[in-house]
This record gives C-alpha cells, sequence and structure tokens, in this order.
C-alpha cells in the first residue's frame, strides 16, 4: 500500500506539530517533508486541519482472556484499541487461569496471533495465580518473550517473596509492575477515603494504602537493583514519592490514567459505579497534581488500565461492583478534550506519554514519523468529535464515565504498515 | 412539593424539613385519641423490605402504615446471605411484580435503595442503607428535640459513639446542621473520621466535649464487632472513656442536658443504668415519635404508581 498523506500537522515527541506530508510505500515512510509529488498510483489523503501523529501504544489493559470473555476478549479488546489510535497493547495477567506460566503465555499469544491486527504483549505473573506465595514459572514465560512481571490487581503483599522475585528475574532483564496497596488498609476497595466516603457512608481507602506499598516496592527494587514500574498513580503523594526516588536514581517508572486525571471522588456521585475503580479517584487536588507530574516528566507513561466489565456487574450496588473501566477507545481522544485543546499540554507529551515512552519501557523502538520508519501512525481531527455510544465502541463493554458523552476530537484513520487499520466513515 | 422517595436528609431543603416536622405533630395528637386510625392511605399497599434485621424501625413503619389504614406487606427477605452479588435489578423485577405503592428498604449495602428508587414507580423510604442514611429517624429525632427546644437554631448536639459506620450520626447530624443547631461528634479517635463531616466540631475527650456546653447528648450503638476489629481495646474500655459513667452521668443531670439514643440500648457500654431512669432522657420519647414521623413521610410522598396504571389503560 502506498499513500501521501497530505498538509497535516505532524505530531512528535519534540515540540509543537508541524506541517508537512507524508510519504508511506509498501508500508514504510520514504519521505516526510514539503509539498511531495505522490508517484504514480498513490493514494492521496488530505490532513488539512489534521494531527498526523505515532499511534498510540497502551501498557495497561485487561483483555479477561482466558476466562471472562464476557466481560471482553482479544479480539474485541485489539479491535477497541485501534478504534482508540492504540497499536499496541500489554495485557495484564490476572485472568482465570492467571497468565503465570508458560503455558498460558502460549495460549494467550497464539491467540493474539490469529485474531489481533495489532501486537499484543502480556505481562506475567510474579506469584503462582497471584497467590503471593510461590514464585510463577518465570524462565518459561522469559523464553516466550515476557518482560513485564506483575500480580496486578493485588500486590505482592509478602514483601520477602516480591524481594526473591526481584532478585531472581533482574538478571534474566525483566521488570517489576506493581499494583501498590496495603489491603489491610483498603477495607471494601471502594473509593477513596475522604469527603465524598463519609458522605455516601462506604468506607473509604486512604491514599497512604496505595503510598506505603509504593515507597515498599520502590525500595525492594532499589535494593535489589530491579526495575520498578508502578502501575496506576492516584495520588499527589504518591507523584511525590516517585519523584524523590527518582532524584535519588532509583530505577523507577511509574503511568497515570487518563482518568485519575481528569476524574474525582465528586464524580461519583449518587453512586456512579462508572466512577469505580481501583485506586480510587481521589481530590480535585490530586487530579492537579497528577498533571504536574505527567508534565514534569515524573510520569513515564500514560497508560489506560482498560478495565472492562459488562453492565450486569457495574448494576450492582457500589460496593459490589467490580472496579475498572475501559479506556482504550476514550483515552486519546479524552486527553484531547481535556488537556490538548484547552493549552494545559501539547501533543508532543501526548506523543511522548503514550506513544514512545510505553514502547521503550517494554524494549520496542518508537514510532516516530521519519524517513526510513515503518508507518505506524494516526490521523486525528481536532476539529471533529466522538460520540461514546454503545454502537461507536468495539469493546465487549461499555462501562465508562464518557457512555454516550460527545467529546471534541475523532481519530480518522489508524495506519500501521501496510494495513488501513481504521478508516473512519465520513471522513 | 412532593417527592416520590425519601431517601436522605442532603437532599431536603430547609423548607421541605419545616414541612414534614410540621406534619408530624398532628399525627402525633392522633395518638392520644381512642381511635388512632386515619383513612388517607386507605387502598395503598407498603412493602417492607429489610434486608437487615431490625424489630424496632420495622414496627414503627407497620404502625405508621396501619395507623394511615395502609396495607402492609412484610416481604420474607434473606438478611444477609443473598445480598452480595445480588444485582439491584433482581430485586426491582421482584418488588414489580407485588405492585406496592410504596416500599421501606432496608439493606446494608450503602446506596442500594437509591438503585431500586431509580427503578421503580413506587415511593421508595430509605429506612437505613449501610452506614449511609437513616433519614426517618433524623426526622423523629429533630421533632423530638423540638418538643424540647422549640427554637431549635443555636443549639448544641453531641453525637457521641461509632460515628465512622454510623448512618444515624450522618442522617441526624446532617439534618440537625439543616436547622441551625451546632453539631459535635465524639469517639474512639478511630470511631471518628477526621476528613468528610463539614461544620462539625470533632471530639475525642469526653470530658471536653462535655466543657463545649452540648443541650443533648446522643449517644450511638456500640457494634460488638468494632470491638472485634480492634477500633477500641475493649467494651469495658469503651465505657470508661466514651460511655455515660455515673460519674459524668452527675454532671449531665446537674446541667441539665438531655440524653437521646436510638435504640436499643446497651446498658453499661453507652451509658450506666441510672441513665434509663433520668427524667430528661429522651430515649421512650424518640421511640414515640417515630411513628409519627414515619406518618409525616408517608403522607407527604407521592408515588407514581398512579400513572403506571395510566399506562396499561
Amino acid at each position: 500500500m502506498s499513500m501521501l498523506i497530505k498538509g497535516g500537522e505532524i505530531a512528535s515527541e519534540q515540540g509543537a506539530p508541524v506541517r508537512g506530508d507524508v510519504l508511506i510505500e509498501k508500508g514504510v515512510i520514504t519521505e516526510v517533508g514539503e509539498s511531495l509529488k505522490a508517484p504514480e498510483g498513490t493514494e492521496e489523503v488530505d490532513a488539512t486541519g489534521k494531527v498526523v501523529a505515532p499511534a498510540m501504544f497502551d501498557a495497561h489493559v485487561h483483555f479477561r482472556e482466558p476466562g471472562q470473555e464476557y466481560k471482553e476478549d482479544i479480539v474485541h479488546g485489539t479491535e477497541a484499541a485501534i478504534n482508540g489510535g492504540v497499536t499496541g497493547v500489554v495485557m495484564m495477567p490476572n485472568t482465570s487461569p492467571a497468565i503465570d506460566s508458560a503455558a498460558v503465555v502460549r495460549t494467550v499469544l497464539e491467540k493474539a496471533r490469529e485474531v489481533s491486527r495489532i501486537p499484543v504483549y502480556t505481562s506475567g505473573c510474579i506469584t503462582k495465580g497471584r497467590g503471593g506465595e510461590e514464585l510463577a514459572g518465570i524462565d518459561g514465560m522469559r523464553n516466550l518473550g515476557v518482560v513485564m512481571l506483575t500480580d496486578d490487581g493485588d500486590p505482592v503483599a509478602n514483601p520477602a517473596v516480591l524481594r526473591n522475585a526481584m532478585e531472581y528475574a533482574t538478571p534474566f532483564g525483566m521488570f517489576f509492575a506493581s499494583h501498590c496497596e496495603v489491603a489491610e488498609l483498603s477495607g471494601p476497595r471502594a473509593l477513596n477515603e475522604g469527603k465524598v466516603s463519609y458522605q455516601l457512608g462506604i468506607k473509604g481507602t486512604p491514599a497512604c494504602s496505595e503510598e506505603i506499598c509504593m515507597d515498599r516496592d520502590i525500595r525492594l527494587a532499589h535494593a535489589t537493583g530491579a526495575r520498578v514500574h508502578i502501575q496506576h498513580v492516584s495520588s499527589a503523594i504518591g507523584m511525590e514519592t516517585i519523584r524523590w526516588w527518582k532524584e535519588r536514581g532509583a530505577r523507577v517508572t511509574a503511568e497515570v490514567s487518563p482518568h485519575h486525571l481528569i476524574f474525582n471522588e465528586e464524580d461519583i456521585g449518587e453512586y456512579d459505579t462508572h466512577y469505580k475503580m481501583n485506586p480510587p479517584l481521589r481530590t480535585s487536588e490530586d487530579n492537579a497534581a497528577l498533571l504536574e507530574g505527567l508534565k514534569e516528566g515524573v510520569f513515564d507513561l500514560i497508560a489506560t488500565d482498560h478495565a472492562p466489565h459488562s453492565e450486569f456487574e457495574k448494576a450492582q450496588d457500589f460496593v459490589s461492583a467490580p472496579n475498572g473501566i475501559t479506556g482504550l477507545e476514550t483515552a486519546l481522544v479524552s486527553l484531547h478534550d481535556r488537556f490538548i485543546a484547552t493549552g494545559l499540554v501539547g501533543w508532543d507529551l501526548v506523543v511522548k506519554r503514550y506513544s514512545a515512552e510505553p514502547r521503550r519501557m517494554m524494549g520496542l523502538e518508537p514510532v516516530p514519523i521519519e524517513e526510513g520508519k515503518t508507518a505506524d501512525l494516526i490521523i486525528f481531527d481536532p476539529s471533529g468529535e466522538t460520540t461514546f455510544s454503545r454502537d461507536f465502541m468495539k469493546s465487549r463493554s461499555v462501562n465508562t464515565p464518557f457512555l454516550d458523552q460527545t467529546l471534541r476530537g475523532r481519530v480518522e484513520m489508524v495506519l500501521r504498515g501496510d494495513q488501513v487499520l481504521l478508516q473512519r466513515e465520513g471522513s | 412539593m412532593a417527592r416520590k422517595d425519601f431517601l436522605d436528609i442532603a437532599s431536603l431543603s430547609r423548607e421541605e424539613v419545616d414541612l414534614l416536622l410540621d406534619q408530624a405533630t398532628p399525627f402525633k395528637e392522633l395518638f392520644t385519641r381512642s381511635v388512632k386510625k386515619v383513612p388517607t392511605l386507605k387502598g395503598k399497599s407498603v412493602l417492607m423490605l429489610f434486608y437487615e434485621p431490625s424489630t424496632r424501625t420495622l414496627s414503627s413503619f407497620e404502625v405508621a402504615a396501619k395507623r394511615l389504614s395502609a396495607d402492609v406487606i412484610e416481604l420474607d427477605v434473606p438478611h444477609s446471605s443473598v445480598t452480595k452479588g445480588e444485582t439491584v435489578k433482581d430485586t426491582v423485577d421482584t418488588l414489580q411484580a407485588m405492585r406496592a405503592d410504596y416500599i421501606v428498604v432496608r439493606h446494608k449495602m450503602s446506596g442500594l435503595p437509591q438503585a431500586i428508587a431509580r427503578q421503580t414507580r413506587a415511593s421508595v423510604i430509605n429506612a437505613g442503607d449501610g452506614s449511609h442514611a437513616h433519614p426517618t429517624q433524623a426526622l423523629l429525632d429533630a421533632f423530638t428535640l423540638k418538643e424540647v427546644f422549640p427554637e431549635l437554631s443555636g443549639r448544641k448536639v453531641l453525637i457521641a459513639g461509632d460515628i465512622l459506620h454510623s448512618r444515624v450520626a450522618r442522617s441526624t447530624s446532617s439534618l440537625l446542621l439543616k436547622l441551625g443547631v451546632e453539631v459535635g461528634f465524639l469517639g474512639p479517635g478511630s470511631l471518628v473520621p477526621r476528613s468528610g463531616p463539614e461544620g462539625i466540631t470533632r471530639f475525642t475527650d469526653f470530658d471536653e466535649a462535655l466543657r463545649w456546653g452540648p443541650d443533648a447528648v446522643y449517644l450511638l450503638r456500640v457494634q460488638m464487632e468494632r470491638q472485634e476489629a480492634q477500633y477500641f481495646p475493649s467494651v469495658h474500655e469503651y465505657h470508661q472513656v466514651y460511655g455515660v459513667t455515673q460519674d459524668r452521668f452527675a454532671r449531665i443531670q446537674g446541667e441539665g442536658t438531655y440524653i437521646m439514643h436510638p435504640g436499643p440500648v446497651n446498658r453499661g457500654v453507652e451509658l450506666c443504668h441510672e441513665v434509663m431512669d433520668y427524667e430528661r432522657s429522651l430515649i421512650n420519647q424518640q421511640v414515640e415519635n417515630g411513628i409519627a414521623a414515619r406518618m409525616a413521610v408517608l403522607y407527604w410522598l407521592k408515588p407514581q404508581t398512579d400513572s403506571e396504571e395510566a399506562e396499561r389503560e
């Protein structure tokens, strides 16, 4: 496939987007510049007023396969990713059975090769069945390409087990991702402890539950020489904890989710379970601190924690309803709507944090729009809009606070190699 | 304007509060007559849906509904096992089949009555949900206080005990604040939230709280499982530090401070035996006023079940 994308604003990690044309031949970017001429037989796409950006990469998704395919599966999850402008994902291993051995990793990756149009990576468990006691089959998973180890959904409660795992797997070139909380402090894991938990009469999870565990895991990594990635940081002090350790040279990276940037506990209103996730939404002060942390580079990446749940599950009372919201389809548009369109951040930040850095963390090459690189890009219309209707969404689940809302911005095209993965109708 | 549901105190306006309190007065006067019944809700049905055991609140609602001539149906629901994991929709489907005009719900899950209310045309009355709200208790408490202090504004009420888990503390404090009452919370540091309650003075020392000069001390029932969860070391220690001991009772008597309690009382825990015979104990008055307050709520609400009928026709 050959294509000439004309007149778009080409986004990169560095600075504001620059107007130019992009020539793609047989899936490879052969020229980037002004007033390019399309060779014979090349499709021309007018991208005037649109942003041409490297495609996104989400390092934290729950595809629920195997075991809970009624919530999500690899085919729907990857199609949801494409729908949101994402062309690579890292699955979390809290499936049923958990992804804790070569056998399950192989099953998942084979399925992905069969059904997915984008690369799917999976993390592997630190402990068998995420039980927190026995180490998982680490070598077998390594041989299948697993680099990230995590018991996501829960921390490894026993620090001695985590320490052993770090000592053991670090020489294999693997790194750790931590879901941070102290279960005994978290209560029913329903919402932040504070004003809203008091009003709603549900025992809250204090931010210190997350912060204590985060500090513990970074200390363990620092002591063992391991690399640790802190998942879905939700609080201001959590952000400062990471900053403090980074300044001391700890090998720590961290992610922030769009929902922790955009929403806070006040949004829960009258027990709306679309605002229930773990770690919980905290306060508007935390929103502001997290955004500062993102702008200042405390957070290496943005990741959604795409966590599909079916409607009947979310329709339960607030405590019984499961934690998590979907994110793959809404992330980029919501980041645009809330932060780019409002001038709070630029495209360079989103490209760096939601496209380049997550790939680097996984040991992959970023996908800048440069000559000689494989095409892996999106065309985004900042003056378009997206309505997150049930029809729009490709995920098996619709548990997002953005359901039926219209936001500014629209992913019009997703291109990877010589394949057009998405060409939005009417664009 | 009448509402469909009575779910919490937070959403009530001051005017609505005053209306309900005024309405309870004639109902209470009715109790002294030989015929205690009025035909107001004749032909209407009130469904009692108590997922948590409670004899007092259940009986109070039953008496209130019957004195308004409503038919009362008590649905036999499991008290704990099924509740977790049962979807609200399942519950509502069951209820629709009953065709009740009013549903009185008590559930251990905070927010469940709200969820039911959104999905039914019947009027839903929250009879206590988790640690969230117990609005009819708040109403009867305010009504009781108004009987001794006709002008409540500027009065001080100290609510003592397990604030953290108490729906009574939340609803009653919220209503009293609306009426201009100054509210203090007293209890073990582990059971009085530091963040959340706004405009309320927090005490962890009973004697300091008494120096604050409350007009009434409202004691909450201590749930024994709180001790098991190590919120305080022992029931004995709780009584010594946070209970109305004989010494504190002497001070309370000396000041003429009123005592309230939502019942049932744990004698020797929240209060010593002597308090039960105190002439300024409002505890029995609260029980009687509960019926009047609940009648006022039933009388005030407007179920939309009539429009359902219209739709069918």
